[in-house]
């Protein structure tokens, strides 16, 4: 597989041809002006002014915020991770949820620079690495004919889809968290279908078929 | 580096350093003037410049020249065909490769998978880039990377004839 991709990246078109000075177009660029707080037009402050009151009645009737999550169900992860000791806090907390195979440990992972991160990645990230881990222990299992280590491999990973993996709503966003009652570690998949992937991946694997779990072992260790 | 410290135009600087990527991005989706696309991006990134997340605004960038480039495909259907080639699909766009097979196999992928493949193997977006650029979680990427290669490598191994001209109508994504 790694062959096919090397060839679609030496498949690559030339770059596009430039033919504006960058300079001139980023000076015309900053001439303009910016969308800013403090240009927004009166009435849409005062829309704003209301939109803060009823929110804050919300609040203040529910009881709290969570509450206020709650009621709206699944929304875009307003808590971001900001540092990467607040990173590693979740990820080793997630880890007390979760469970590896015989002999593997928990890999070292760092905050990823770069990306805007919900609180909720470090636990999916923690999910994906033991679904992983799983995912070639059963491999190997079935290659080696170890009935057992077979049956914990599907129940720790019929355990994770039922209680790690959540699906989001058709047409969410990248930085979409579930309902407050969704407790991490979880893996939000997007709806497009991964989960039933999973599903026929993982029946496959039962019926004594490692095709399709090894390949996701090799892809995604 | 706090952005109260820095003032609007040097916040901007490293985001229009992205400006030939989002060329190049518009160019292989088959943009008709995708310097135009990008200078358009640009602008608005600039005034857009606080929503934009700093230290990663390229899955930004490629979002609204995504946006832009639907919007153009649009004008381009209601406009009579210049060439007969524009004739096609609608719903079409050119895809410049420099490999006739790799462009056959491409065409065979549906196209979230060929999206998916695109701006990892052709725009150089990490996974999670790649994720924000889509609008999908990390891990619901690498599920639909992983199978889009299977199935890329598949349709490569199944394409025996290369296919002529090297401009190849391809379906928007």
């Amino acid at each position: 597989m790694n062959q096919s991709m090397e060839r679609l990246r030496r498949a690559r078109p030339a770059p596009a041809p430039l033919t504006h000075d960058p300079d001139e177009l980023f000076a015309a660029i900053i001439a303009e002006p910016r969308d800013t707080a403090t240009r927004r037009r009166p009435a849409h402050r005062r829309a704003v002014l209301v939109a803060v009151s009823i929110g804050t009645a919300i609040v203040l009737t529910a009881g709290s915020a969570y509450a206020f999550t709650n009621l709206f169900g699944w929304h875009d992860a307003a808590s971001l991770v900001k540092t990467n000791r607040q990173w590693q806090k979740l990820y080793v907390a997630a880890q007390s949820d979760l469970t590896l195979p015989p002999g593997v440990s928990w890999p070292e992972r760092t905050f990823p620079p770069n990306t805007v991160t919900s609180t909720y990645e470090p636990g999916g990230m923690a999910v994906g690495i033991a679904q992983t881990s799983w995912e070639c222990y059963w491999a190997h299992a079935i290659h080696t004919g170890d009935v057992s280590a077979q049956q914990r491999a599907h129940v720790a990973l019929t355990d994770l889809l039922a209680n790690h993996v959540v699906v989001a709503p058709p047409g969410s966003s990248e930085n979409v968290a579930p309902p407050a009652s969704v407790k991490p570690p979880v893996e939000v998949l997007a709806s497009d279908g991964g989960l039933v992937y999973m599903k026929r991946m993982y029946a496959r694997a039962a019926a004594g078929d490692p095709t399709m779990i090894a390949e996701s072992c090799r892809a995604n260790s | 580096m706090s952005t109260q410290s820095v003032t609007p135009e040097e916040r901007f600087r490293p985001v229009f350093a992205h400006l030939q990527a989002v060329a190049n991005y518009a160019h292989r989706r088959g943009s008709l003037d995708p310097e135009g696309i990008a200078a358009e991006v640009m602008t608005i990134a600039w005034r857009k410049l606080d929503a934009i997340p700093p230290e990663n605004p390229r899955p930004w960038l490629f979002v609204t020249a995504r946006n832009l480039l639907l919007a153009e495909r649009r004008r381009a259907r209601r406009q009579p065909p210049l060439q007969p080639e524009s004739a096609g699909d609608p719903g079409l766009e050119a895809v410049e490769s420099g490999d006739t097979v790799v462009t056959a196999a491409l065409l065979e992928l549906g196209p979230l998978d060929r999206e998916a493949l695109l701006l990892v193997a052709w725009d150089d977006l990490s996974p999670a880039q790649a994720a924000a650029a889509l609008g999908v979680s990390p891990v619901a990427f690498r599920v639909r990377l992983f199978r889009a290669r299977r199935r890329f490598q598949r349709a490569l191994e199944a394409t025996a004839t290369p296919v002529t001209p090297d401009v190849i109508r391809m379906r928007s994504t």
